[in-house]
C-alpha cells in the first residue's frame, strides 16, 4: 500500500515535469487575410501571432492581437479596429483545437486536418482547416489557408461599402515552432 | 521514527509539486499563450477619428503620407422673405488640403469664400493616450490666417500685419469608453484687426467637444467655445454645433447645425455674430466632406 502510494507520488511528479518538453510554441507566426473585390483589394498582415502545440494529445491553440494587423492604408487599420472588429472590446482572435491523426515522429511533410473552435469578434465557430506540417528542417512549420464568411462573425458592413469588402475572406497562416520552455 | 516522518513530509512535498506542475501543464494552451503574449504599446486610436469634431479641430492628426481633401460648406437663409431661394439663400465654403507629414505631425492650408480668409495650420500630437500610460491625448495646434478682404474703413492703415490673425490651441481629449470621447481646448487668439479700438486684440477661449458613437460608422458630436473676453463693440456669441459624423471608407462626412458660418478658428471663436436658435439667419446647416488619399502605402 505504502509502496503504491509512493509510486503514484513519484509518477505524478514525473508526468507533471514530462509534459512541458512535449510542447512547442511559435511566437512570430504570420497570419494574413485578403479580401478581393472588383472595387478594392484589402490585405492585412500580422507577424506576431502566437501558437502552441502539445504533442501529448495533439492539441493546438493560436492567438493573435487584432490591432497588430498591418494594412496598406493607415486609415483602413483604424476603421478595421474601430468600426468592424471592435478591438477594444474583442482584442484577440483565438483558435483552440486538435490536429487529427498527427504523428510528431514522422519526418517530412504531412497534411492533416485541424479541427477546432475559432473565436473572432466574440463569436465562436467550428472550423476544419487543411494544414501542412513540415518537420524536415528540424523545426515544425505549420502552414495553411482557409476561407471564412464575414457575416458569420457578426461583422457589420454598411450597405454603401458592401462592394468594397468581400463576403468571404481568405486567411493564410505560417507558424514556425520551437520547443517551449517556461 | 523521525526519519519516517521526514520521508512522509518529503512525499507530501513531492505530491504537491507533482500535482501542481501536472495541473499547470494541462490542456489550457490558450492560457499559456495569454502569458506568452508580449505587451505591445497600444495607443488609443480613433478618439474622434476625424481631424475635426464638427467645425473645430479635434486631437486627431492624419498618419504619415495621407493627403486629405477637405471641403466645408455652411448654408443659411437670410430673414428677408423676398430672398427665399430654392434650398438656401447663402453659402459659405472652405476648401483645404491637409497632409500628414509624420504620424504625429500634420499641416493644412485652406481658403474660404465668405470671409475671404486664407489660412494654414500646424498640428502636433504631443501626448497619446494609452492603457497604463497617459490618460489623455494632447495635441498642439498653431494656426494663422490672412484676411484678403478689402477693409471697410479707409482710415485703417492697411498693413500686412493687420491682416494676420493667429490661433494657438492645446487640444486635450480622452476616449472615456469605446463609444464616448470628450475634449477640452484652451485657446488663445490674436486678432490682427478688431472692429473698434475698445475691443481686445488678444482673446482667450475654452472649447468643449464630445463624440458619442451610435454604431460602427456613425457618431453624434457637439461642440461649444466659451469666450472669456469677447469683443466689446459688437455682440458676439460662442459657437455651438450639434452634428452627425459618418465615415464611409475613404470618405468622411460631417453634418451639423450650428450658429457659426466662419470656418477659421480666429473668426468663429471671436466673431460669431448670432446665437444658436432656429430663426433666420442664425441657424446654419453645415456639411463637411473629407476625402482621404493615401500617398504612401505600406509595402
Amino acid at each position: 500500500m505504502n509502496k503504491l502510494i509512493k509510486f503514484l507520488f513519484v509518477f505524478s511528479f514525473f508526468t507533471g515535469i514530462g509534459q512541458n518538453s512535449e510542447q512547442i510554441i511559435a511566437r512570430q507566426g504570420q497570419v494574413s487575410f485578403f479580401s478581393y473585390t472588383s472595387v478594392e483589394n484589402i490585405k492585412a498582415e500580422n507577424n506576431q501571432a502566437l501558437s502552441i502545440i502539445d504533442f501529448s494529445n495533439n492539441k493546438i491553440a493560436a492567438s493573435m492581437l487584432m490591432n497588430a494587423f498591418i494594412f496598406e492604408k493607415a486609415l483602413m487599420k483604424e476603421h478595421f479596429n474601430e468600426s468592424y472588429i471592435e478591438s477594444d472590446i474583442h482584442p484577440k482572435a483565438t483558435f483552440e483545437g486538435e490536429i487529427i491523426d498527427f504523428d510528431a515522429s514522422i519526418n517530412g511533410i504531412q497534411t492533416k486536418m485541424v479541427q477546432g473552435i475559432f473565436t473572432l469578434h466574440g463569436i465562436s465557430k467550428e472550423l476544419e482547416i487543411k494544414t501542412d506540417i513540415d518537420s524536415s528542417s528540424g523545426k515544425f512549420v505549420l502552414t495553411g489557408t482557409f476561407e471564412t464568411f464575414v457575416k458569420d462573425y457578426d461583422i457589420k458592413v454598411p450597405p454603401l461599402l458592401a462592394g468594397n469588402i468581400a463576403k468571404t475572406i481568405s486567411v493564410t497562416f505560417r507558424f514556425e515552432y520551437e520547443p517551449y520552455e517556461k | 521514527m523521525s526519519l519516517m516522518r521526514n520521508r512522509k513530509l518529503l512525499f507530501v512535498v513531492f505530491l504537491i509539486t507533482g500535482l501542481y506542475t501536472h495541473i499547470n501543464a494541462q490542456d489550457d494552451l490558450l492560457g499559456i499563450l495569454d502569458q506568452e503574449q508580449p505587451n505591445i504599446v497600444d495607443y488609443t486610436s480613433a478618439t474622434f477619428k476625424m481631424t475635426r469634431i464638427s467645425y473645430g479641430h479635434s486631437i486627431e492628426t492624419r498618419k504619415k503620407g495621407i493627403l486629405e481633401i477637405f471641403v466645408a460648406n455652411r448654408f443659411w437663409n437670410i430673414p428677408d422673405s423676398k430672398a427665399q431661394s430654392f434650398a438656401a439663400d447663402r453659402l459659405a465654403a472652405r476648401i483645404a488640403l491637409e497632409y500628414g507629414v509624420t504620424d504625429r505631425f500634420s499641416m493644412g492650408f485652406g481658403g474660404s469664400n465668405f470671409d475671404g480668409l486664407f489660412d494654414g495650420y500646424l498640428k502636433y500630437k504631443l501626448v497619446r493616450q494609452r492603457k497604463g500610460g497617459s490618460p489623455f491625448s494632447i495635441t498642439l495646434l498653431q494656426g494663422g490666417s490672412y484676411n484678403s478682404n478689402a477693409f471697410p474703413d479707409a482710415t485703417i492703415q492697411d498693413d500686412f500685419s493687420n491682416r494676420l490673425s493667429f490661433t494657438t490651441q492645446a487640444l486635450i481629449a480622452r476616449k472615456i469608453s469605446s463609444n464616448f470621447s470628450l475634449q477640452v481646448a484652451p485657446s488663445f487668439i490674436h486678432k490682427g484687426m478688431v472692429p473698434s479700438p475698445i475691443d481686445p486684440k488678444n482673446v482667450f477661449a475654452v472649447g468643449f467637444g464630445g463624440r458619442y458613437k451610435l454604431g460602427g460608422h456613425v457618431s453624434v458630436v457637439s461642440e461649444y467655445y466659451y469666450v472669456t473676453n469677447p469683443l466689446e463693440s459688437v455682440d458676439t456669441y460662442g459657437p455651438f454645433s450639434l452634428g452627425v459624423n459618418w465615415e464611409v471608407g475613404d470618405l468622411m462626412l460631417q453634418f451639423m447645425l450650428t450658429n457659426t458660418r466662419n470656418m477659421v478658428e480666429d473668426t468663429f471663436i471671436v466673431q460669431t455674430p448670432n446665437n444658436f436658435n432656429f430663426r433666420d439667419p442664425n441657424l446654419n446647416f453645415g456639411f463637411n466632406a473629407t476625402y482621404v488619399l493615401h500617398l504612401k502605402r505600406k509595402k
